[in-house]
């Protein structure tokens, strides 16, 4: 960790206890600009709570959280240089809502109370839309949209901020196996553009081919690293079972096709 | 049937019915997406406490029910949120104490007949000038509020810790929607009833929802429901010299059953999480 490039997220000793069950313990981590990194780890390990806690959903009940140099539950100004898509079960996927309007709400908070969105937010929803390629989608209610093609309208929320920061969890669940590769073929893009993006997923095999760092966590951080380095390492396979989970996807067959980008 | 239409107290109620129809069904909206159904009805049932007290206290019941109904909107909210204590549990422990503080209250009022019939289950005769006043007040108010705060409020309902995330003050405006439903209550328990008025707040959001998939035309199809209703339910509850309450909810129930039968979205396996 070097002076001059100072990371985008910095976690320091991190623990969180819900009551007496402990989430997350003494976890460090640092995400330089510019990363692409996986959060790996099975159920219940805490990954979801890590990424509220870099939202300022969570407050650590011990150790530091520096989010663009700043505590993530007092941004201000920098929150919006933050996308995150969460899990798509977290909301009625039901709602009576347009996939246009769930994009434009990504920027609500940025546009402020008692303010409609200008001219310019509906450029920024319309750009972030074309981005994912759901621009055809746009007036059509997300009851009648497919996993992908939803995930893709909550990704394109991420986005009307145009963040720096993009943070996904578990983008692939309810997503057909073509559809999670193109959204991961996506994501490589917009890495390429410049963007930071943290991703948790539990689906190792996809994930390694695509990113350049990867941290497993079960409630400690295990191994952080090069996806080669961490899933072929000894160690991992003994204190977690990453190792095991790869090769179980391993032997499923998959294709991937790289366009040119 | 058009002569009632100059009487006096009946001009009062169906300016009043018109109104609740309509603030009933714009709140239920959100009570309906967010889930809230049974915190409405819990605070309805609060609403009870506060009337009583205003009867034993000698002032409008509305006035004290307003305070009562807030109170039990925040204490539920707090309980539940600061507490380690379900929501359902936090309801259903207001609900009943706030039943019972009522029910104490009758008892120290010995030998006083009071027209509670009427604030049970709701009765057009009973809608004085005063209570059409604070209906017209306290309706244009959660109205404002409602167009003021307007995106903020879909998202929340739609994503609260998305709102929350992208700096919509998620927090606030639940305690606000929560402060927005105990208005609605009380200014409909009149003439809905505050057995009733649950009902007339859900019923209309729920017939809407089965329409449309657009939250705004969900909104203005749950108020001409709800107005239907309300204006409706009266005219019929003075023909047939029923309770008011009960023939508007029963009116907006039969709206309710009509649009589920024509619903689009009577649709195939439409379950969360198909792909």
């Amino acid at each position: 960790m070097t002076e001059r490039t100072s990371p985008i997220i910095q976690l320091d000793q991190v623990t969180v206890a819900f009551q007496d069950v402990l989430v997350l313990d003494e976890v460090s981590l640092s995400v330089p600009p510019g990363s692409f990194l996986a959060l790996l780890g099975p159920n219940g390990a805490g990954k979801t709570t890590l990424l509220k806690v870099i939202l300022g959903l969570v407050r650590p009940t011990a150790g530091t959280v520096r989010v663009f140099g700043r505590q993530p539950w007092d941004l201000d100004g920098e929150r919006s240089r933050i996308g995150y898509v969460p899990q798509v079960l977290s909301v009625d996927l039901n709602f009576p809502v347009r996939a246009a309007e769930a994009v434009l709400m990504g920027r609500y908070g940025r546009i402020g109370l008692l303010h409609r969105p200008a001219l310019g937010d509906r450029a920024a929803a319309d750009r972030a839309m074309e981005r994912v390629g759901i621009t055809d989608l746009a007036s059509r209610p997300i009851a009648r949209l497919s996993g992908g093609q939803r995930q893709r309208v909550f990704l394109a929320r991420a986005l009307a901020n145009e963040p720096d920061l993009l943070l996904l969890d578990e983008p692939t669940t309810g997503v057909d196996p073509a559809a999670g590769e193109s959204l991961y073929e996506l994501l490589r893009q917009l890495h390429q553009s410049g963007m930071t993006i943290l991703v948790v997923s539990h689906d190792v095999g996809v994930v390694a081919s695509y990113v350049d760092g990867v941290a497993c966590l079960n409630r400690r951080l295990v191994a952080h690293g090069r996806p080669a380095e961490v899933l072929g390492s000894e160690e991992l396979a003994q204190m977690y079972g990453c190792d095991a989970m790869f090769f179980h996807h391993g032997r499923v067959p998959h294709l991937v096709v790289e366009k040119d980008g | 049937m058009t002569e009632i239409l100059g009487y006096a107290f009946m001009q009062r109620a169906l300016i009043a019915g018109a109104l609740i129809g309509a603030v009933c069904a714009v709140i239920g909206v959100y009570v309906v997406l967010k889930g809230l159904a049974f915190i409405g009805a819990g605070i309805a049932h609060a609403s009870f406490g506060g009337v009583a007290l205003g009867f034993m206290l000698g002032v409008n019941p509305l006035l004290t029910a307003v305070c009562f109904c807030l109170a039990t909107a925040w204490g539920i909210g707090l309980v539940s949120r600061k507490a380690q204590v379900r929501e359902d549990t936090a309801i259903g422990v207001f609900f009943a104490s706030t039943m019972a503080l009522g029910i104490l209250f009758i008892g120290l009022m010995q030998g006083y007949q009071v027209d509670l019939f009427g604030y049970l289950f709701g009765s057009i005769l009973a809608v004085s000038e005063q209570d059409v006043g604070i209906t017209l007040g306290l309706g244009a108010l959660v109205l404002v509020i409602v167009v003021l705060l307007f995106k903020e409020l879909l998202f929340v309902t739609f994503d609260a810790e998305m709102a929350q995330v992208t700096g919509v003050p998620a927090g606030k405006l639940y305690f606000l929607l929560m402060s927005l439903i105990a208005l609605t209550v009380v200014l409909s328990i009149k003439v809905v009833g505050i057995v009733l008025v649950s009902a007339l707040i859900v019923t209309p959001a729920a017939a809407a929802s089965q329409l449309t998939e657009d939250f705004r035309r969900m909104m203005a199809l749950a108020v001409g429901i709800g107005i239907g209703s309300a204006v409706g339910g009266l005219l019929l509850s003075y023909a047939l010299n029923t309770a008011s309450g009960a023939t508007i909810v029963l009116l907006a129930t039969l709206a309710f059953f009509g649009a589920a039968w024509l619903s689009p979205r009577r649709r195939v396996g439409r379950k969360r999480g198909t792909a």
